[in-house]
């Protein structure tokens, strides 16, 4: 292709704290262009969307615009380019109206709303939308927000296009329309950029596919050029493919009772009929893409989450258990390392002793009139030396330490509580490469101890290395149990994506 | 480790400058009022001032134990009319003081125990939860109790009223005891006591409190009938100093503002998770000082207000300029 590409990175970086979302990555998007982008989660693929669209600015490398060298601030920089991104949860306000909502950011001092109105509905009309534009936003399906955001995208004449997994929401007719819609822009020489985990539409949809690993664009080619194995094959990569057939650690016979069972508990839209059983002296691997339910079955389980329970039986050690509040599945012997642990994992305020040490007393000085300080103490000074916790002293905030060290203090804070069945979410998300392989050897300790763990992690390298048998959760139900022995990366790639 | 230890000061988390700097204005209004008053710097109106500043303090202790939870308190100033009314119902009815006593702290345990299942267990946000428990408090014993009126006066010659009104040593009021005893309870309870770690744990971040096991419901039910409990106290003390129980002491709405005004200028954020009894004392010093001063200079009532707004806005936008808020720190709902 000689033509001038209309958007082209060269050797673009963005990191968040020492760790590279993408790696210098070289893509180029050419005018009239439907252009793919696949990979796992955590590859990169929203982090280069952003970084295109000017809701991130790179950290190195360079971005230019039909050629020119540009520095994309703030979306509106990239908006007054031409650039627009449809999000997958929409980004419309839902007491505007749909006409209000195309012009927002870009009105007049003064607006006719008879002008706009009219705007919009020749836009909607042009692109075969049956959508009425002084309908409210908040109104609208799901399907048709989404319409309403390419129309908002055509009516600021937009020269490129981002959608952030389009299809997640719609149904298949739908996707048929957006699909032929994306056809109509492309013959007014619009280009797209889409973000798919359906393989299929990537390889049916798209002019040409980039698959993303690691925070690396590890292969750009043709459409016709791939197939779906070809993919997947590149969205694990090789090294991993070597090293699946790790033999497994434990043999022991399981002992035949398991610690947990769930059975067909659905809770709102996220968990739908989920089923499995965790037995001690075990790791469970849950894997599956972001959304499949499966921090919301753990929210459940714990009685962290009791609005929408849609039903469902929970068994702990063979008695039928439901909590209506954590500290109840505390005292049971669950614990929960949250998945994000600035929003509900730690005390940002509070020193390490005190965070480890409140897990402590949860469980064990829940009777207490006393403040028992000096124990809260010992137990965090033991435990800050098991998990090799590195900080200038005990009474250091939490706020201050490294990703890896906070990460530990929120394991501690789960780990002193002796439980016998412990939930891991994403153990070792942003954390440091250093502390990644402690962590992970912290949770393969505890399930040596005897303890039922529950792995969940959207990094399959992750699973892959630490499970003892693997679940794969799709859209609230788990669809494939694997012994460790059987799993590859690719099989729980398959049952994974659609 | 003198140097491990000035690393682990910065390690942890800045100070709160707003406490350094209302004590600095307190100080600085302190040597402008004993320049331009007369009579402000004797000991004699140091103990108007201190006695007049009792169910203030007391009050405040209520107030910043439920903020530093994560929560609010609006029906503070209700529940402590309705405290004061209750006793005072009891007493001149002729019912033994004791009895009296045990009957209204039983009740006001009631409205706090209301308050906090509203809001631990149908889970409402605690301004609506008490904002209405307020109302309706008000509502009922004014309708009910004192068919409409505002004033319910104490028999001056009751022995209860003279000994809270009185000294408990020469020189030594009730109130002042009172007072130093809520001071104490509270210092107790949030430094030395189980649930006064899961009350800043809560503040913090009631999410991760939530998760983590820590008993949230049995620690909210705590704060709010400690925080009724307050309330009768300072309601008992500001009645027997003034011989009545004023309901328009809750519909005007000033003391309860007052009452934030302290727990806040002190440096006890709205979001709750930091401060303490200090901070109780810096709040309260400054705006007793200032009303004790104001009171003297003969300014007005609407005058006083609109002072203790500016002073309100001063001390958050020198917090501000001195204490920038980033991404790190930032949280929502930060004063």
């Amino acid at each position: 292709m000689n033509r001038q590409p209309i958007v082209s990175l060269e050797n673009v970086t963005k990191s968040y704290g020492g760790i590279n979302a993408l790696e210098s990555a070289n893509f180029e998007l050419y005018p009239g262009e439907i252009h793919a982008l696949a990979g796992e989660n955590g590859a990169g693929k929203s982090t280069l969307c952003k970084l295109i669209a000017g809701v991130i600015s790179p950290s190195d490398g360079t971005v230019r615009i039909n050629g020119e060298v540009v520095k994309l601030s703030a979306p509106k920089d990239a908006s007054e380019r031409g650039i627009s991104m449809v999000y997958q949860e929409t980004s419309l306000v839902p007491q505007l109206t749909v006409a209000q909502n195309m012009v927002l950011g870009r009105e007049k001092t003064f607006n006719s709303v008879r002008k706009v109105r009219n705007a919009a509905r020749q836009v909607l009309q042009r692109l075969n939308f049956k959508v009425d534009p002084s309908q409210l936003a908040g109104s609208l399906s799901t399907a048709k927000r989404q319409m309403v955001e390419i129309a908002r995208a055509v009516l600021n004449q937009a020269k490129v296009i981002i959608f952030d997994e389009p299809t997640a929401a719609l149904t298949p007719e739908e996707t048929d329309h957006l699909f032929d819609l994306m056809k109509t822009l492309q013959a007014e020489g619009v280009a797209m950029i889409f973000i798919s985990h359906a393989l299929e539409e990537a390889l049916n949809h798209s002019d040409r596919i980039s698959v993303l690993r690691n925070g690396k664009l590890v292969v750009t080619g043709n459409a016709d050029e791939f197939d779906r194995g070809s993919l997947i094959h590149h969205m694990i990569g090789e090294e991993l493919n070597e090293k699946m057939h790790v033999p497994a650690k434990r043999h022991e016979a399981r002992s035949a009772l398991p610690v947990l069972r769930v059975e067909n508990v659905r809770m709102g839209s996220m968990v739908n009929n989920m089923s499995f059983s965790v037995f001690p002296g075990e790791i469970t691997g849950i894997a599956g893409l972001i959304g499949s339910g499966r921090s919301e079955v753990a929210k459940v389980i714990m009685g962290h989450t009791k609005r929408n329970f849609g039903g469902g039986r929970i068994w702990l050690d063979g008695r039928e258990v439901r909590y209506s509040l954590p500290a109840q599945a505390v005292a049971d012997g669950i614990a929960y390392v949250s998945e994000d642990r600035k929003l509900d994992g730690f005390f940002d305020t509070l020193s390490i002793s005190e965070n480890i040490g409140l897990g402590w007393m949860a469980k064990f000085g829940r009777r207490a009139l006393l403040a028992p300080l000096r124990k809260m103490r010992r137990i965090s000074r033991e435990w800050e030396g098991k998990l090799s916790i590195r900080s200038i002293g005990t009474d250091q905030s939490v706020l201050y330490l490294s990703g890896g060290n906070q990460q530990k203090v929120v394991i501690a804070k789960s780990l002193v509580q002796q439980p016998k069945l412990i939930i891991f979410d994403e153990p070792t998300r942003g954390v440091d490469v250093g502390a990644i392989a402690e962590i992970r050897q912290i949770v393969r300790q505890f399930a040596e101890s005897g303890a039922g763990v529950i792995l969940i992690s959207s990094y399959l390298p992750e699973i892959l290395d630490l499970s003892d048998r693997i679940l794969v959760a799709k859209s609230g139900t788990i669809v494939a149990d694997f012994p460790r022995a059987d799993a590859t990366a690719t099989k729980i790639l398959h049952a994974a994506i659609h | 480790m003198a140097e491990r230890k000035s690393m682990a000061e910065a390690g942890r988390r800045k100070r709160n400058l707003l406490e350094i700097i209302v004590v600095a204005v307190t100080v600085a209004l302190i040597v402008i009022f004993s320049v331009v008053v007369d009579g402000f710097a004797t000991f004699g109106n140091f103990r108007v001032i201190l006695s007049n500043s009792a169910s203030l303090v007391i009050l405040s202790c209520g107030m910043a134990v439920v903020i530093i939870s994560r929560g609010l308190d609006l029906s503070l100033v209700a529940v402590m009319i309705a405290g004061a009314t209750t006793f005072t119902i009891f007493i001149n009815a002729d019912m033994p003081v004791a009895l009296a006593l045990l009957l209204t702290v039983g009740a006001m345990v009631m409205i706090g125990l209301a308050n906090a299942w509203l809001i631990a267990y149908v889970e409402i946000p605690a301004m609506l939860a008490t904002l209405a428990s307020a109302m309706l408090v008000v509502g009922l014993f004014r309708f009910a109790i004192l068919q409409g009126e505002f004033l319910l006066l104490l028999s001056k010659t009751n022995p209860a009223v003279i000994a809270l009104s009185g000294d408990l040593l020469p020189g030594v009021s009730v109130s002042a005891v009172v007072m130093v005893a809520a001071l104490l309870v509270t210092w107790f309870l949030l430094r030395g006591s189980a649930a006064g770690r899961t009350i800043y744990a809560m503040g913090d971040n009631f999410q991760a409190a939530r998760l983590t096991g820590l008993p949230v419901r049995t620690t909210t039910i705590t704060v709010y009938v400690f925080a009724a409990l307050a309330a009768l106290c300072a309601g008992l003390v500001m009645s027997a100093a003034s011989g009545a129980v004023d309901f328009r002491t809750v519909t005007n709405g000033t003391l309860l503002f007052e009452v934030i005004l302290v727990v806040v200028l002190g440096g006890i954020p709205l979001r709750g998770g930091r401060g303490g009894v200090l901070n109780i004392i810096i709040g309260v010093a400054l705006i007793a000082v200032l009303r004790n001063g104001m009171t003297l200079m003969n300014f007005t009532a609407q005058m006083q207000d609109v002072l203790k707004g500016l002073v309100l806005i001063v001390a958050i936008v020198a917090d501000n300029y001195f204490n920038p808020r980033d991404t790190e720190t930032d949280t929502v709902g930060d004063l």
